[in-house]
């Protein structure tokens, strides 16, 4: 489905009539799906409520649910308290290796990046993965040498990696080791290890969703990992007959079940945008473990306005949603605070 | 105690019309399918079948995975692949992978030896020689007939990176020009998918396809089915058409009408050509069935004693397994 314009044509009886239907601008992002520490959770929350007004002041303009979910994510990527851009987390190596993904919902148009280094806004190279190539994904040296060529130059890896993360990083290789000794090898990560992304949707005034998300993936990730975050149907959808997706949490589980691509199908059944949520994450736990987050907008309904849905099995997600000139948000369960902006 | 059953393809395109070239793919596919039943026959699981299916392809220079892959924009070969247990939805995958003879075989071992799902690159690189396989020059891996759909792509302006994917007709292929893969079924119920490729002529450098993609190029899952897809890999992937199949399976849409209606919304949707390969379980049996709406797809089926193969729409031809 186009929406160009904010008039649809609806045939009754025969006749056509032109109905002009004014759509409600929404957008909810996330900052991650994963236990906040205390020194981080007051920067998190603050962190996702300012990504979502630049992301709804995108809509207010009249921009598009594209520009929105870039202008959110790309907040975030610049922000070095989530894990994507600047502040990603490192792989065995020490590297930032990104991996991001938009989606248009008018014509599921794609673009996404994986293993790409050198990179501080990955989002916005998806997009133009989408605008300038025929394809819908690009890897690791092809995806730096694509962004080059549309003169964006690559940054330092000292620019992308924080303090934080390096800390990180040697606390998981310092812990690994030690487990080594005692368990099998495939043993699980520890707590303060994230497996956790941004990500954004978004409908526009024209009734239009895009959906956006961006990674540096997990802590001490194999050198080239790929999570769920650039894949279509697992890290993100969105198609304006069925809603937006984005996804969080732990990649592999995400990836085994397509966990947004069963949001969508939840949505094709009828289910609300809360439900959809709450059932497809339900599903995954149930079927391959791991746990995650997910964000939600349905299809405008009769009055213009979509369902916004949010859920997560593990402690903590930020997240934020503006509409109807309310800001919402939250980081643990049933929390959501609100504000009139 | 289940009868096992497996059906493998070797890309949906347009392959020559002459009986004479296209009777090697439908001998090549049915070698792959064989080698995949001996698997099952001696009691092996669907995932060793299905990798030793794509594996006789892959080594097959006549389809477009490991050797006889197609070239990129550079001249490099470039592969993505993917094995799927639909025993614990446990999937293994590498993309945009260099000097490596079979992919498959790659992808299986990150499913058992790492706790990830998908490795690119320099680091699929490394982890491939980590598992003691060591790399081959692209020299080893390109065919003429590859290389030279690869310079009348580059010299003549029809690199499928410059004009829309959707909008190249199936002429513009060079013959045989795609993907292969193969579902199975072993003894035991268990399903499992995988599907290997080169790409596309002359795609841009790291350019990734449905292959490698849960829910696009493949998904597999015991309780439902196996599917591995082929054919306009940016189209594939904008709707999840592996999973899409598998969600009309869920609803009880036969193997058949799944995989048809599946690419009748892709085509619809968002253009393209493609063709799917479906195992659908039904008790302690399971249905086989293919539908492609591209001009071809060599594909071969052994189930129920029988082996049955085509190349062309509506062709199936069979005969007994003996």
């Amino acid at each position: 489905m186009l929406c160009d314009n904010a008039f649809e044509g609806r045939v009754w009886g025969g006749a056509v009539i032109k109905i002009i239907t004014m759509f409600r601008p929404t957008i909810i992002v996330h900052g991650g799906a994963r236990q906040f520490t205390p020194d981080t959770r007051d920067l998190v929350q603050e962190g996702v409520k300012a990504a979502a007004r630049q992301g709804y002041a995108e809509l207010t303009k009249g921009g598009s649910a594209m520009d929105a979910v870039v202008a959110a994510v790309s907040a975030m990527e610049d922000n070095t308290v989530f894990n994507a851009g600047h502040g990603s987390r490192l792989n065995l190596k020490g590297q930032v290796e990104a991996d991001a993904i938009v989606i248009d919902g008018r014509n599921l148009g794609s673009g996404a990046v994986c293993g790409l280094q050198g990179c501080s806004n990955p989002v916005q190279l998806a997009r133009l993965v989408m605008e300038k190539t025929n394809h819908c994904l690009l890897t690791a040296d092809g995806a730096r040498e694509f962004m080059e060529s549309q003169g964006i130059a690559a940054v330092p890896s000292s620019e992308l990696v924080t303090e934080r993360a390096r800390i990180e990083l040697e606390q998981h290789v310092k812990f690994s080791s030690a487990v080594e000794n005692l368990v099998a090898p495939r043993s699980a990560p520890p707590p303060s290890s994230s497996c956790d992304t941004v990500g954004a949707v978004a409908m526009d005034a024209n009734g239009n969703l895009a959906a956006a998300t961006s990674t540096g993936g997990i802590t001490a990730k194999l050198p080239g990992r790929v999570g769920d975050s650039p894949i279509i149907g697992s890290g993100a959808y969105a198609d304006n007959t069925v809603g937006a997706v984005s996804t969080t949490g732990c990649g592999e589980s995400i990836m085994k079940v397509c966990l947004a691509r069963r949001v969508g199908e939840l949505l094709e059944k009828g289910k609300t945008a809360q439900e959809a949520a709450e059932h497809a994450l339900e599903f995954m736990s149930g079927r391959v473990g791991g746990a995650a987050g997910v964000i939600v907008l349905s299809q405008y309904g009769n009055a213009g306005a979509c369902e916004v849905g949010h859920h997560f099995i593990t402690e903590n997600m930020a997240w934020a949603a503006i509409d109807e000139g309310q800001l919402r948000w939250g980081v643990d369960p049933g929390q959501e605070m609100n504000e009139i902006i | 105690m289940f009868e096992p059953a497996i059906i493998v393809h070797g890309g949906a395109g347009t392959h020559p019309s002459e009986w004479k070239k296209r009777e090697p793919y439908l001998a090549g596919v049915k070698d792959a399918t064989l080698q995949g039943h001996a698997k099952l026959a001696r009691g092996g699981s669907a995932l060793d079948a299905v990798e030793a299916a794509v594996i006789a392809l892959e080594n097959n220079p006549l389809f477009n995975t490991g050797h006889g892959s197609v070239l990129n924009l550079k001249g490099n070969v470039e592969m993505d692949a993917i094995v799927i247990d639909g025993r614990t939805l446990s999937s293994g995958a590498v993309c945009g992978v260099r000097g490596c003879p079979n992919p498959v075989r790659v992808a299986r071992l990150v499913m058992e030896k790492t706790n990830h799902c998908l490795l690119t690159g320099e680091g699929a690189q490394d982890f491939m020689e980590s598992q003691g396989i060591l790399p081959v020059p692209d020299s080893q891996l390109i065919v003429p007939g590859m290389r030279l759909a690869w310079e009348k792509a580059v010299l003549t302006d029809k690199a499928s990176s410059l004009p829309a994917a959707s909008q190249r007709t199936a002429s513009d292929l060079p013959p045989g020009c795609d993907t292969v893969g193969a579902v199975a079924m072993d003894a035991h119920g268990n399903v499992a998918a995988a599907t290997s490729t080169g790409g596309t002529t002359a795609k841009l450098p790291g350019r990734v396809g449905d292959s490698p993609i849960i829910g696009a190029g493949a998904y597999a899952d015991s309780s439902v089915g196996a599917i591995s897809t082929t054919g306009d890999g940016e189209s594939i992937m904008k709707v999840c058409l592996a999973r899409r199949t598998a969600e009309l399976l869920e609803t009880g849409v036969p193997a058949q009408e799944s995989a048809a209606r599946a690419l009748r919304f892709m085509h619809e949707k968002v253009g393209g050509e493609a063709g799917v390969i479906v195992l659908a379980k039904d008790g302690n049996r399971c249905h086989v069935a293919r539908h492609f709406i591209s001009t071809t797809m060599p594909w071969v089926a052994v189930n129920n004693g029988c082996i049955t193969w085509g190349i062309d729409q509506g062709q199936e031809e069979s005969a007994s397994l003996e």
